[in-house]
C-alpha cells in the first residue's frame, strides 16, 4: 500500500471545522490555514492544531498570502484542499503542483461560481445544491471539475441551516476526496462548460433588497430566507425607517388587487400579511426594526399599521 | 459490443463465491437475450483492501472503458468508490448482502445497491420470535458476524416489540475460540428465552455442532437470519434437535416459473444455485434496464439511476422493487423452519410462507436511528 498522503487544508472558519476533524482523525491531515476569520476562531484553530501537532498559519489578508508558498514548501503536502479559503491563490503558489490544489465549493459548478453560492442557491429557488469538487487554477472557481455531490434544500432552509448542512456534507466529501487521492492512479475531471457558467458576486444591498413591486411572495420569502442570518434578514423600508425581515412565510389568500407591499392583516398568532405581486400575501414573524430583532406582535403594537405598506 | 465491468471477491468458505457469481451474471444476461456484451472481471480479494478494491474499479472504468461495474462489496467500501464513480460519470451497482446498516443510508446519485437484505431478515426474525411469545432473548453471534450492524437491527426488533435482549453472546472466529457452552448458563439463568442468531456459512455448522448434545433440554427457539439458513451451508450442518425457524431471503423451492428457471438453468451450467448466483442473475434484468436508460438519457448516470427507481421485475425470489430513499432493491423474504433430514441427520429447510410486506419493513428499518453503532468492517460479507 502507497504511504498515507499529507494534505494542507485552507480554510475561511467554522464552516470547514468538520472535515478538518475528521481529516486529522484519518490522519491525512498535516497543516492547516486560515483566511480572514474571526479572532476567536483563529485562535481556537490554532490550539487545536498545536494540540494534534498540525502546522498552523493564519493568512489575515491578501497581502499576507505572499507567505503561503514558502509555508507550503515546508510542510511539503501531497496536496492542498481549500474549503471557503476567502483569497485567491496565487499563481506563484498554484505552481507548487498540478492538480495539487482542491477547491472544494459549496454550490453547482460552473451554474453558480462566486463567493456565496448558498445565497444565490436559495434566492433562485433551487431544489438542489451541491458541493462541486474541482482543481483549482488562478481564477475563482473555474478549474476541472473532479465530482458534485448533490445536496436537497429544503423549502425551510435558511442561508444559516443549508450551510450548516453543507459543512457537515463537505466533511464526508472531503474525506471521500482524500480517499480518492490516496488511492487513486488517475484522478478524472472534466472542464467547466462555458456557456452554464455564471458568476455572482458578492451580494451588495440592491441584491437583498425585496422589491415589492415586482417580486412573488415565494421570490420574498426565498430572499428572506437567503438573508438569514448573514445579512440579519432581507432589506425593505416602511415608514422611512430602514426594517429587516427575518422570519416570514406563505400565506395563501388572495389580496384581491391590493397595491403590493401593504400590511392587510394582523393573523391570531400576531403575524403581519402582506401583499406581494402575484395576488399572494407573505405572514411575517420577526423583523429587526431600530429597536432590535422583534416579533410581528411587538412590530404591530405601534399604532395603525394596518394599510401602510413596506417599500 | 459493450461492456460491464465485475468485482468478485472471495471467501474461505464460500470457495466459488466469485464463480458463482459471474455465472449467476453470465446466465442471467444469456436467458434475457442479453449475450452481445463483454463481461470483464477484475478480482478484489476479500474486499478489505482498499488500495485493491480502488485500483480494481479504476482499472475497469479508465481502462476498460466499462459502462458500469457490478461488484460484491459492502456499504462502506461502496463510499470509498462513491467520488470515482461520480467523477467518471458511471454507475456502480452493488450485490449487496445486507448485513450492514449504514451510518447514513446512500443517496449517491449513481449508485444501486441490489440486496439480499440480511438485516431486514433479522429484523422481522426477532419480530416472529416476539409473535410466537418469546419477550426474553440472548443474542449469539460470533466475532465476525457480529461485527455487522445486523446485530443492531436484530436487538431494536426485538425491543421495539416489547421484547427484552437479557444476554448476548459472542463466540470467537476461529474454530478452537468458538464455543457454546456459556449458552448453557444463560438458558438455565432465562429459560424461556428465545436465540436470536446471527451467523453465516460454517459458523452455522459450528453453532449446531455446540450445542446439539443438550440443547433439546432447554425450551427454546433458535431465530435465524437469511444467511443462517442459507441451504448449501445447512444441508451440511448437523441437526441440533430444537425448535429453529428463520427468515429466509431465498430457497430452491419456491415455487414459481421464476425460480425453476433460474435453479435449472445454474444446474445445467453445473454449478449449485445460492445465494451468490440469485443475487447476480437477478442483477442482469437490473443491468439491462440500466442499458436503455443510459440509451434513453443519453447517458445521464443520474437520471437513469433516477428513472431505474421506479422499475420492478419478478425474479426467483418474487418481485424486485426499490427503496427510492436509499436506491436499495427489495424483494419478498421467506419465514422458514429448519427440520431434521431423515436420510443424513443433517439440516434441511421447509418454506413456511412469503413474508410480502417487506418493503414497509424495509422503510421502517431504513429510518432507524442508530445514533453512535458502528461497524469497522470493511470487507463484503461472508468474504473472510
Amino acid at each position: 500500500m502507497s504511504s498515507q498522503k499529507k494534505i494542507v487544508i485552507l480554510c475561511g472558519g467554522k464552516f470547514a471545522f468538520k472535515a478538518l476533524q475528521l481529516l486529522a482523525f484519518e490522519n491525512y491531515l498535516c497543516g492547516i490555514g486560515i483566511g480572514k476569520s474571526s479572532s476567536l476562531v483563529i485562535e481556537a484553530l490554532e490550539t487545536e492544531s498545536e494540540n494534534n501537532n498540525l502546522d498552523f498559519k493564519s493568512f489575515p489578508d491578501k497581502k499576507s498570502i505572499s507567505e503561503m508558498k514558502s509555508w507550503i514548501e515546508k510542510l511539503k503536502p501531497d496536496f492542498i484542499f481549500s474549503i471557503s479559503f476567502p483569497f485567491l491563490i496565487p499563481e506563484n503558489v498554484l505552481s507548487y503542483g498540478k492538480e495539487k490544489f482542491i477547491n472544494f465549493h459549496p454550490g453547482p459548478l460552473p451554474q453558480y461560481r462566486g463567493p456565496m453560492p448558498i445565497f444565490e442557491v436559495l434566492k433562485n429557488q433551487e431544489k438542489f445544491t451541491a458541493i462541486s469538487v474541482h482543481f483549482m487554477d488562478s481564477k475563482y472557481d473555474e478549474g476541472p471539475v473532479i465530482f458534485k455531490e448533490l445536496l436537497k434544500v429544503e423549502q425551510d432552509d435558511t442561508y444559516g441551516k443549508l450551510a450548516v448542512k453543507l459543512s457537515n456534507h463537505a466533511a464526508q466529501v472531503a474525506l471521500n476526496m482524500a480517499n480518492m487521492v490516496q488511492f487513486a492512479g488517475k484522478i478524472p475531471s472534466s472542464i467547466q462548460e462555458s456557456k452554464d457558467a455564471y458568476y455572482f458576486e458578492k451580494p451588495e444591498f440592491s441584491d437583498t433588497c425585496i422589491k415589492w413591486k415586482n417580486m412573488t411572495a415565494d421570490e420574498i420569502i426565498a430572499l428572506i430566507n437567503s438573508c438569514n442570518p448573514w445579512n440579519t434578514g432581507a432589506d425593505t423600508s416602511f415608514q422611512g425607517e430602514h426594517i429587516k425581515i427575518i422570519v416570514a412565510s406563505l400565506y395563501n389568500q388572495s389580496h384581491q388587487n391590493t397595491k403590493p407591499g401593504t400590511i392587510l392583516a394582523i393573523t391570531e398568532d400576531g403575524n403581519i400579511t402582506v401583499a406581494c405581486s402575484d395576488d399572494k400575501q407573505v405572514s411575517i414573524e420577526v423583523l429587526k426594526t431600530d429597536i432590535g430583532i422583534i416579533t410581528a406582535k411587538q412590530f404591530n403594537f405601534q399604532e395603525n399599521i394596518l394599510g401602510k405598506k413596506f417599500r | 459490443m459493450p461492456k460491464i465491468g465485475v468485482l468478485l471477491p472471495r471467501s474461505t468458505y464460500y470457495e466459488t463465491i466469485g464463480f458463482d457469481l459471474f455465472e449467476g451474471l453470465r446466465s442471467g444476461l444469456n436467458l434475457y437475450g442479453f449475450q452481445d456484451v463483454k463481461i470483464v472481471t477484475e478480482n478484489i480479494g476479500f474486499g478489505s483492501d482498499k488500495q485493491q478494491c480502488y485500483r480494481s474499479a479504476e482499472k475497469l472504468l479508465l481502462e476498460e472503458n466499462v459502462t458500469m461495474v457490478i461488484a460484491y462489496i459492502g456499504q462502506r467500501m461502496a463510499q470509498l468508490l462513491r467520488p470515482l464513480f461520480l467523477a467518471a460519470n458511471k454507475i456502480l451497482i452493488v450485490l449487496d448482502s445486507g448485513a450492514n446498516l449504514p451510518t447514513e443510508y446512500p443517496s449517491c446519485p449513481n449508485i444501486i445497491y441490489h440486496s439480499l437484505q440480511n438485516s431486514l431478515g433479522a429484523w422481522l426474525s426477532s419480530k416472529q420470535a416476539t409473535e410466537d411469545g418469546y419477550f426474553s432473548a440472548g443474542m449469539v453471534t460470533g466475532y465476525y458476524d457480529g461485527g455487522y450492524l445486523q446485530t443492531y437491527s436484530l436487538c431494536n426488533s426485538f425491543e421495539q416489540a416489547g421484547g427484552q435482549i437479557c444476554f448476548n453472546h459472542a463466540t470467537g472466529y476461529k474454530e478452537n475460540d468458538f464455543t457454546m457452552e456459556p449458552l448453557k448458563n444463560y438458558l438455565d439463568e432465562f429459560p424461556k428465552s428465545a436465540l436470536l442468531s446471527l451467523f453465516s456459512g460454517d459458523y452455522v455448522q459450528w453453532y449446531f455442532s455446540g450445542i446439539k448434545d443438550w440443547i433439546s433440554d432447554k425450551k427454546t427457539t433458535i431465530y435465524l437470519s437469511p444467511f443462517g439458513v442459507e441451504e448449501t451451508m445447512l444441508q451440511k450442518a448437523v441437526f441440533p434437535n430444537c425448535k429453529i425457524k428463520g427468515v429466509a431471503a431465498w430457497s430452491k423451492n419456491i415455487d414459481s416459473q421464476e425460480n425453476d428457471l433460474f435453479v435449472n438453468t445454474i444446474k445445467k451450467a453445473g454449478r449449485t444455485p445460492n445465494l451468490f448466483s440469485l443475487l447476480a442473475w437477478e442483477s442482469a434484468q437490473i443491468i439491462i434496464q440500466v442499458f436503455d436508460l443510459l440509451n434513453k438519457n443519453e447517458n445521464n448516470s443520474a437520471q437513469t439511476i433516477s428513472d431505474l427507481l421506479s422499475f420492478e421485475f419478478v425474479g426467483p425470489r418474487g418481485k424486485v422493487s426499490f427503496n427510492s430513499k436509499t436506491n436499495t432493491s427489495v424483494a419478498p423474504l421467506y419465514e422458514v423452519e429448519i427440520v431434521l433430514n431423515e436420510e443424513d441427520g443433517m439440516c434441511k429447510v421447509n418454506l413456511l410462507s412469503e413474508i410480502k410486506d417487506t418493503k414497509k419493513a424495509f422503510e421502517l428499518l431504513s429510518e432507524l436511528e442508530i445514533g453512535l453503532a458502528t461497524s469497522a468492517w470493511y470487507n463484503s460479507y461472508v468474504c473472510v
